[in-house]
């Protein structure tokens, strides 16, 4: 059964422009600090602040290596839940490393700290406030600062992650790669309707409690539909599917850019594995950055 | 990939001749403390099938701790109750799905997670190394504690069946899921996927991943502490718990797991006493353990014993 994508608004080019427009007014105003916990003898964990929308501070990890740069960068989009993981060990060795936690996430959660569920609800029935407005240019941000670092070299940009990674790639498209996985806001009104599986279900949620604000609601929720984005991404993109390809096909229609796929075998391990031999291959490092039992 | 077996790999973790004193002065301590259990419904979050409350309740130290609880609608006699366990990053399971089924279901969330982290809020990295160097303040402690009172919760309620009480979890929650089988002995089956917080001063050894790569960068600052972890360690290792678990237990691990690392969950499954237990090894999974398969393998398991 193919899945249903709801019409784009006839104003999302304007929502989104705007917001950018709102994004870029501030200045990133950067501050880094080591985390002397973190750091080791290859390389130098930070602590990174930035500015972003509404004038909001979120912090990220930004792991850079030893040694004459510039460096790729593998950048990690943040999932749903609180907490980010430190960048792995073995990645940080031979790559600038980023990892984003949004606001409402735990270091980024003053004065905004989400719950869960709830975070993707938040504010949903205003579409110019809803809280994912913010998420999608704290994402955008970190590619600003990328932007003004000697250390970072501008042509290997990749993003990996969901939903978050295929919007950022769409609107920064600076960023080279992207390596992408559909999450809930992928065919969300439908996938919404046969699921009961959180965060999906909170959409759900919000719906029967105020039957009054569901048609806006489903509003706000297309203008995060990755398919509406997936004409602007540019960028080379592996799109990670499941076994049924007619669920991705809406996307793969619509992605701009040239385009490989893998299947998922639902393994960390061999995903792991494709995942870092893909980033290694694409910038011709010695060999994937695979922890001792992957090896 | 590691040239040695990790079935026989063997363990460093030592049990001290003092440890069932010790968690018996401590639960003695928690004793002292009512659960002064409320439970709220969440109309939000409920349906037509099944009704959402939030519980709040006192646990060690008086902190007070948050979980989500889950009842289907139509429930003319006692239930079997389901306990999720969360891991270490994640949220705590809204099990909300699994109540439709005929259980009644709790997502705990002890200390330091959302909705439970007013009073103590280690964080994420933090939990793992904080006060790791003294057992009498651990963070794990209370955080324990906590999840064996989701236990005493249960218990209390006329709409569960106290002897058909079933854990689970996977990550860290498959180590409380063997923690508080072990220390809740009325705990009627267990399934815990990927166990953490077992073999923990050999997985140090064994990996580079989070979160016990936080122990490492801790090490690295204050290398002097090595022999206090693996003191305040012994205390805490799954390991030394898994001697006291006599219920139905499954446990599955990924055999390419960097984050729990395999030699630590063969011997914690080893050391489990219980007569009725399975191993579920998954070749080429890390740390999902092979969940994507072995999910209808716990539901099974757990329907054939709390029978729903």
């Amino acid at each position: 059964m193919s899945l249903t994508i709801t019409n784009r608004p006839a104003d999302f080019a304007d929502y989104w422009a705007a917001t950018l427009a709102k994004l870029a007014a501030l200045p990133v105003a950067p501050e880094l600090t080591e985390l002397p916990i973190r750091s080791t003898d290859f390389g130098t964990v930070y602590a990174l602040q930035m500015t972003s929308l509404d004038s909001y501070r979120i912090f990220a990890y930004y792991c850079v290596p030893h040694g004459a740069g510039p460096f790729p960068v593998l950048y990690t989009l943040p999932n749903y839940g609180s907490v980010v993981h430190v960048p792995a060990y073995e990645e940080r060795q031979q790559s600038i490393v980023v990892a984003l936690c949004h606001r409402g996430q735990r270091l980024s959660d003053q004065p905004f700290a989400a719950a869960y569920p709830g975070l993707l609800t938040t504010q949903i029935a205003t579409t110019q406030d809803y809280i994912y407005r913010g998420i999608v240019a704290d994402c955008c941000r970190v590619v600003d600062f990328l932007q003004t670092r000697a250390e970072v070299d501008q042509d290997k940009i990749a993003l990996v992650g969901s939903d978050l990674a295929l919007i950022t790639a769409a609107l920064r498209p600076q960023v080279d790669a992207l390596y992408y996985t559909p999450g809930f806001f992928y065919g969300a009104e439908a996938v919404a309707q046969r699921s009961a599986a959180y965060p999906v279900e909170e959409l759900n949620d919000y719906a029967r409690t105020y039957p009054e604000q569901a048609a806006a609601l489903w509003q706000t929720v297309a203008y995060y539909e990755p398919t509406h984005f997936a004409e602007q991404v540019r960028c080379d993109t592996l799109l990670v599917t499941g076994a049924d390809p007619s669920q991705t096909q809406p996307l793969v229609d619509a992605l701009g850019g040239n385009t490989t796929f893998y299947q998922s075998a639902h393994s960390g391990y061999r995903d792991g594995v494709h995942l870092a031999t893909w980033f290694s291959q694409r910038y011709g490092l010695t060999a994937p950055a695979l922890p001792a039992q992957w090896q | 990939m590691p040239t040695h077996d990790p079935a026989t790999y063997p363990t460093a973790v030592t049990k001290p001749p003092d440890f069932d004193q010790f968690w018996a002065d401590v639960l003695a301590q928690a004793a002292k403390v009512p659960l002064n259990a409320t439970v709220t419904p969440v109309p939000m979050r409920s349906t037509a099938t099944v009704e959402v409350f939030e519980v709040h309740y006192d646990s060690l130290d008086n902190v007070r701790i948050a979980g989500w609880y889950c009842l289907p609608r139509h429930r003319p006699h006692p239930l079997p109750a389901i306990v999720y366990y969360p891991g270490y990053i994640s949220e705590p399971t809204f099990p909300k799905a699994p109540a439709a089924k005929g259980y009644a279901t709790f997502g705990a969330a002890p200390r330091g997670k959302l909705r439970s982290n007013s009073q103590v809020n280690p964080g994420y990295p933090g939990l793992l190394a904080h006060n790791i160097i003294d057992r009498n303040s651990y963070a794990y402690k209370g955080f324990y504690v906590d999840a064996w009172r989701v236990i005493d919760f249960l218990q209390t309620r006329p709409e569960v069946d106290s002897s058909r009480i079933g854990i689970r979890g996977g990550s860290q929650g498959g180590a409380l899921t063997l923690l508080t089988a072990a220390m809740c002995p009325t705990i009627a089956v267990a399934a815990a996927g990927a166990p953490y917080l077992a073999g923990v001063v050999d997985a140090i050894e064994l990996t580079n991943t989070y979160p016990y790569q936080e122990i490492n960068d801790y090490l690295r600052i204050h290398p002097q502490s090595r022999a206090a972890i693996a003191e305040c360690w012994s205390y805490y290792d799954c390991h030394n718990f898994a001697d006291r678990i006599r219920c139905p237990i499954i446990v599955n691990i990924g055999l390419q797991d960097n984050v729990c690392p395999p030699e630590t969950g063969y011997e914690v499954f080893r050391r489990i006493a219980s007569p009725d237990k399975q191993l579920y090894p998954y070749d080429g999974h890390a740390h999902d353990a092979g969940s994507f398969y072995h999910e209808a393998i716990v539901d099974a398991f757990f329907a054939k014993h709390l029978q729903p």
